[in-house]
């Protein structure tokens, strides 16, 4: 364990809206340095828009519907980083401060072999770290290497997730957001992914993750947030939350 | 605009305080905020002409007409895009529909009523049958095909001088007042407007806009996408072609300039402009950028500098399109209330 040194983000009273629609409802939660924090909650729980209110993504989904004049988005609160605050901060600034996001569903580029899909995704670093980043993911990921000149979009759902992490983990963050790493994955690649999500922490690399079910991750997880229609219902260690009867039946999978 | 402690609401009123049923016809305020906007473009293309009259303004009744024919090309282009087809030869049925009228007139001394029904009708089906081996094609691909129909007519009539070659049938009938042309087209647009915002609200255009959003997902419920994409052609290139036949008795000549970019490029500037999937968008985008063309012509060779400028203020002030805009700020209100805290 690593030691806690005081929260490395800070999140106080995030509201957001779309439009009247409540998504987030003044959430606070707190990651320390070096932990691995769990946000857990079924579909619709806000766990999304929680990493996008993060690492800044609601900013740019706020500008483009505001531009056609779609949804209005309102976000309110504060992301407190490094005792600086990010809310109205663009998500290439959050970025260069060391927060990399993961987003869910594979995001990747399906037209690009897997190490151009690396290469572009550390595009804010010279060239020299960037070979080394390469060299790092494939080290956490020995079967990305022997699929390197592969078109990303060929790659099975697992070899997806690996890639999405690596690309996240090519900005060098201090805070690596991963938002469902386990969606639609076998037991398994599950278990193979959350030895490596342990792996990463070791490398000093703060880890905040959302998933529907808890169960595979409890094992790497130091605290867990359970969210509800966009509350925190509850927060505790991982033990603490699978001793609660309610919780247990609903996200734990009895 | 940021206010401590609060935020924007936005309150839509199709929810909270109309109602589009039988209901309606409860209040006479609520049947006034149904029928405003259906009434008024109404209103407006009837009495435009009969004030143009009045004050004498012959050259923009002729303005006027030009912007009723574009604006039906604009709806068809608007009906095509709502099946995921972007043409970018809209010349093509204006053309076609506007030489059938003219050569059987010509040739054969066919009167109007007869030729504009022929040529909307046979034109469309020729069209149909030029698209439908490309109605596979998507995208930017379908849009490369259709631009080089019109060229390829306007370069073979140039060739071999069909119909006439480069001097165009003259002499054709003409309509026997301005009357009978101008509230001929007036009728033929807003038949096309009021019917093509009924289809696309339909179950018919519900498949049409799901071809457009995810056409294999439409294959996989049963339906013959290509079928419904040549009877969204059919209904294009007859608006175009009925177009085509009516300009080319308006003005007594058909030629080649029937197939020129304008009749391409204009169409889709005005969906562009008015907001696409709406058709009145179309119609309001047209009877903006036809009469703001002409009346630059004062400006000599700065027209098309203004004319673009004006254009790209629009598109990037407003890209969800004047008429969405306008209908989104007819339909809701916004208001400031205190951030409610968690139950």
């Amino acid at each position: 364990m690593s030691a806690e040194v005081g929260p490395i983000l800070e999140v106080k009273h995030l509201m957001v809206f779309f439009e009247n629609a409540l998504a987030l409802n003044d959430v606070s939660l707190e990651v320390n340095e070096g932990e691995i924090v769990g946000v857990f909650g079924s579909n619709s729980a806000g766990k999304t828009t929680l990493m996008n209110s993060i690492s800044g993504l609601i900013i740019d989904i706020k500008i483009k519907e505001a531009r056609r004049g779609g949804e209005r988005v309102t976000v309110l609160g504060e992301i407190d980083y490094g005792g600086e605050n990010f809310i109205d901060k663009p998500p290439s600034y959050r970025v260069r401060k060391g927060i990399g996001l993961s987003r869910e569903r594979h995001p990747i580029f399906r037209e690009s072999s897997v190490e151009e899909n690396l290469k572009i995704a550390g595009y804010l670093r010279n060239g020299h770290e960037v070979r080394e980043g390469i060299k790092d993911v494939y080290k956490l990921f020995p079967a990305l290497k022997e699929l390197k000149r592969r078109r990303a979009g060929f790659l099975s759902g697992g070899e997806q997730q690996m890639l999405a992490i690596g690309m996240a983990l090519m900005v060098k963050p201090r805070l690596l957001l991963i938002d469902e790493p386990l969606l639609g994955l076998s037991p398994a690649i599950q278990a193979d992914l959350v030895r490596t999500i342990r792996e990463i922490r070791q490398k000093g690399v703060t880890i905040l993750l959302t998933e529907q079910f808890a169960r595979p991750l409890l094992p790497v997880i130091d605290r867990g947030y359970v969210m509800e229609n966009g509350i925190i219902i509850l927060s505790g260690t991982g033990r603490e939350l699978l001793e609660n009867p309610e919780v247990k039946a609903a996200y734990f999978g009895t | 605009m940021v206010k401590e402690g609060y935020r924007k609401e936005r309150l839509d009123r199709g929810i909270k305080a109309r109602c589009d049923s039988i209901f309606m016809l409860t209040s006479y305020r609520e049947i006034l905020y149904m029928l405003l906007p259906r009434v008024l473009p109404i209103a407006a293309l009837i009495i435009i002409p009969l004030v143009l009259e009045v004050s004498g303004q012959v050259y923009w009744q002729k303005v006027f007409i030009l912007a009723c024919v574009i604006s039906l090309l604009a709806m068809g282009w608007d009906y095509l895009a709502s099946v995921g087809l972007v043409s970018l030869g809209q010349a093509l049925f204006f053309g076609v529909g506007a030489y059938i009228a003219g050569a059987l007139n010509h040739y054969l001394k066919w009167p109007i009523f007869l030729t504009i029904p022929v040529a909307t009708l046979g034109g469309a089906l020729i069209c149909t049958l030029l698209l439908a081996p490309i109605i596979r094609m998507r995208g930017i691909y379908f849009g490369m095909v259709t631009l080089a129909f019109p060229l390829f007519f306007n370069r073979i009539i140039e060739a071999t001088k069909l119909c006439g070659g480069t001097e165009g049938l003259p002499g054709l009938t003409q309509f026997p007042t301005i009357w009978v042309a101008t509230y001929l087209i007036i009728g033929a647009l807003l038949i096309c407007l009021f019917a093509f915002r009924r289809i696309i609200d339909t179950d018919y255009g519900m498949v049409l806009r799901g071809i457009r959003d995810n056409d294999r997902a439409i294959m996989a419920s049963g339906i013959n996408i290509y079928w419904v994409k040549v009877q969204a052609i059919f209904i294009c290139a007859a608006a175009g072609a009925f177009a085509g036949a009516f300009m080319s008795h308006h003005i007594g000549i058909v030629g080649m300039s029937v197939f020129a970019l304008d009749m391409s490029i204009m169409p889709v500037a005005a969906v562009v402009l008015g907001g696409g999937g709406t058709f009145a968008g179309a119609t309001l985008g047209t009877f903006i950028l036809v009469p703001l063309s002409e009346f630059l012509r004062a400006y000599g060779t700065l027209r098309i500098a203004i004319y673009s400028l004006v254009m790209v203020v629009c598109v990037v002030g407003l890209p969800e399109g004047i008429f969405h805009y306008l209908q989104r700020k007819y339909h809701q209100f916004d208001r400031w209330v205190t951030v409610e805290a968690k139950e």
